[in-house]
């Protein structure tokens, strides 16, 4: 069976060097392309109005919490979901309503939908035999493939024979095998223990980097997505709300649940003073390090690890911000201690690192709170 | 868990009661088939009364003609009825299970019909199509339809597919969707996805299915009875007539070799049901 079959298909996957990191072109091409993609379950907006260009060799991952759309969206470039609105293309081909088997992506399920009833050697050649490559180029491939994420020996198990994390790998070569242009991924490691699943993180990166193929890949677990990816795009509601490089996403959020979804933070309200200057809503004046227009209803993010304590008559360095508060509550977790700080009708969550030397604060103490001027970033309010 | 500390285990003389409640069922299960196998071995032709060890009724029923007659008769129409109901079964169960169309949920209720239906409303039916056909036949082509082996079979796949259906649905049921999706994703398109993922996938439930068809073809006595013409009828329908004339350790004999086969068959189904892909 021929995979290619529309004229438009510019390259012969099998002329691809096997799983070898490929010469990427100066200017990075598009490998995915999403056009004001909306897909409507009966009543559900699943996805809604996406557009999103994903870049030829990146780790790119959605990342939202779930019921956001990720795993349509994902299920959308794969084709065994079909856009209600907008354009899905892959590497320039516009894909319309092409058929999964003519798409040039491979899948790695959520639950590796293994074939129970195969080998793991028949499960990874499944894709080359239907695209009726020679036998020993299979053979061949198979066992690159399965060396590759390191299952070789275990060719004759049946899945339900492996362990969870092999069973993953074997979901992995199966897809990998076939050298997609793009590999899709749908929270490949959400079933696996945490020490394994830390391990798979960088090994997957690892694999990513050296195989040179596009990854797009979709979890709800934000410390993963900041592990591995080259970009996030942050999903809520079937929306795309932003986009952007790990530090990006989690340092200049656009928006509060952006802010409140990747890592920890302070969400104040506030407004913009006509001086520019902030207010925040107990009257309290803060620097930030953008402007916005005066009279802007806006809310300041302020992450718990950038802000310091000290006592009520200590001192803190020139051009912080400062807030006076009490220790409303304090919780030991080991490596940090992380205080509740009642300052006006806000509490504010500060983390100080457990360090030798570090000062530290019993419940009830009045003290400062204190944090530089661009440790305050300025969202819009949703 | 242990058995013993649990709160939900039953404990003390509701423990008895529920394991002497259990051999009383078991009890009023096997008991008369145990009488009957025993007295197919007696030899005394009066069958309640035991006389000694004899295996001459089992050569008598060996020695019959009319006997392996309808022994003929059941094997053709369970096999030829089994063949098609199993097909058709199957092919309804993968249509309830995998596509949409309209009319889906109506086809889903009356395909269960013949399982709810009384045998004996389910029989008059069968019969008065037949007869109505017969004569339709004859109007237009002068062709003669007897009732024979060929009603029989008809018959026994229209209630046999509904059976067939269920077993494999259940079987569909409870694969894994994204196999399929996998399979496609895979490159293999429709008929590719069909033959090597759905097949061997819900095959278990297709043997099962058709060895349940297999079963209750050969078990069918009400249904069979009406649709028979003479000179057709098979085992179970000959020997309730012989038992109208009296039951006799022949009767025995053959009723026996009739559950030991019955009892391999649905075996085997069970088996085959229980096995989750040949792993
Ligand atoms: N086949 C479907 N039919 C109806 N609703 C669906 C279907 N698939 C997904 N949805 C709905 O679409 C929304 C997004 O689902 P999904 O893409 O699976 O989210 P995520 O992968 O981010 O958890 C959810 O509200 C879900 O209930
Ligand atoms: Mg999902």
């Amino acid at each position: 069976m021929a995979v290619c079959v529309s004229s438009t298909c510019d390259r012969d996957w099998n002329d691809q060097p096997a799983l070898r990191k490929q010469i990427r072109p100066a200017m990075s091409a598009t490998a995915v392309d999403l056009s004001d993609v909306s897909k409507r379950f009966d009543d559900v907006n699943a996805v809604d109005h996406v557009d999103l260009a994903i870049r030829d060799g990146e780790f790119f991952s959605l990342l939202g919490p779930s019921g956001c759309g990720k795993t349509t969206t994902l299920r959308m470039i794969a084709g065994l979901e079909f856009p209600t609105e907008g354009r899905i293309s892959i590497f320039g081909d516009e894909m319309g309503l092409r058929p999964p088997n003519m798409r040039p992506v491979n899948t790695v399920f959520q639950s590796y939908a293994l074939f129970p009833h195969m080998t793991v050697s028949d499960n990874v050649a499944f894709g080359l035999q239907m695209r009726r490559l020679d036998r020993r180029e299979i053979r061949r491939r198979v066992g690159d493939a399965l060396e590759l994420v390191q299952l070789t020996g275990r060719e004759r198990r049946r899945p339900n024979q492996l362990s969870g994390g092999q069973q993953q790998r074997v979901a992995l070569a199966r897809a990998l095998v076939n050298e997609p242009k793009v590999l899709l991924l749908d929270e490949p490691l959400g079933a696996l223990d945490l020490k394994l699943r830390q391990a798979m993180q960088l090994e997957l990166k690892d694999l990513q980097t050296r195989v040179g193929i596009t990854f797009v890949y979709v979890t709800h677990d934000q410390e993963e997505a900041l592990t591995m990816s080259d970009r996030i795009g942050v999903m809520d509601a079937g929306r795309l709300l932003q986009v952007g490089v790990p530090e990006e996403i989690y340092e200049r959020p656009t928006s509060p649940m952006v802010a409140e979804f990747i890592g920890d933070t302070n969400l104040l309200p506030a407004t913009v003073k006509a001086d520019g200057q902030i207010e925040l809503v107990g009257g309290q004046i803060v620097g930030a390090d953008i402007t916005a227009s005066p009279g802007a209803e806006i809310m300041v993010t302020l992450r718990p690890e950038r802000l310091h304590i000290v006592d009520a008559d200590g001192s803190f360095p020139d051009g912080h911000n400062a807030i006076d508060g009490t220790v409303a509550r304090r919780v030991y977790l080991g490596n940090a201690v992380t205080y509740g700080i009642l300052a006006g009708n806000v509490t504010l969550r500060v983390r100080v690192r457990n360090a030798p030397g570090q000062r530290q604060f019993d419940v009830g103490r009045r003290v400062q709170v204190h944090w530089a001027g661009d440790a305050a970033v300025l969202v819009e309010r949703g | 868990m242990t058995g013993t500390g649990s709160t939900v285990q039953p404990r003390g003389l509701a423990r008895r009661l529920l394991a002497a409640n259990a051999w009383l069922v078991y009890g009023f299960f096997y008991a008369p088939i145990l009488v009957l196998i025993a007295l197919s071995f007696n030899e005394n032709r009066l069958v309640g009364v035991w006389r000694g060890f004899t295996l001459d009724w089992y050569a008598q029923m060996a020695a019959n003609t009319a006997v392996l007659r309808a022994v003929r008769s059941s094997l053709i129409v369970a096999a030829a009825s089994t063949v098609v109901a199993t097909v058709l079964g199957t092919a309804a169960a993968l249509s309830l299970e995998r596509f949409r169309f309209r009319g889906r949920r109506a086809f889903d209720a009356l395909l269960y019909l013949p399982v709810i239906v009384p045998d004996v409303t389910m029989a008059v039916m069968l019969l008065l199509f037949f007869v109505r056909v017969a004569d339709a036949m004859f109007v237009v082509s002068g062709a003669q339809v007897r009732l024979g082996l060929t009603t029989i079979t008809l018959s026994h796949v229209a209630f046999n597919i509904s059976f067939v259906a269920i077993v494999v649905r259940a079987r569909l049921a409870g694969m894994d969707p994204t196999l399929e999706e996998a399979a496609a994703d895979l490159y293999a398109g429709r008929w590719q996805t069909f033959r090597r993922v759905t097949l061997p996938q819900m095959t278990p439930g297709v043997l099962g299915g058709a060895l349940l068809a297999l079963t209750l073809s050969l078990d069918d006595v009400v249904i069979t009875s009406f649709v028979s013409g003479p000179g057709s009828t098979t085992l179970p329908v000959y020997v309730f007539g012989l038992v109208r004339r009296g039951v006799t350790p022949l009767i025995n004999a053959v009723s026996t070799a009739m559950l030991v086969a019955s009892m391999a068959l649905v075996l085997a189904s069970v088996l085959l049901q229980r096995r989750r892909g040949p792993a």
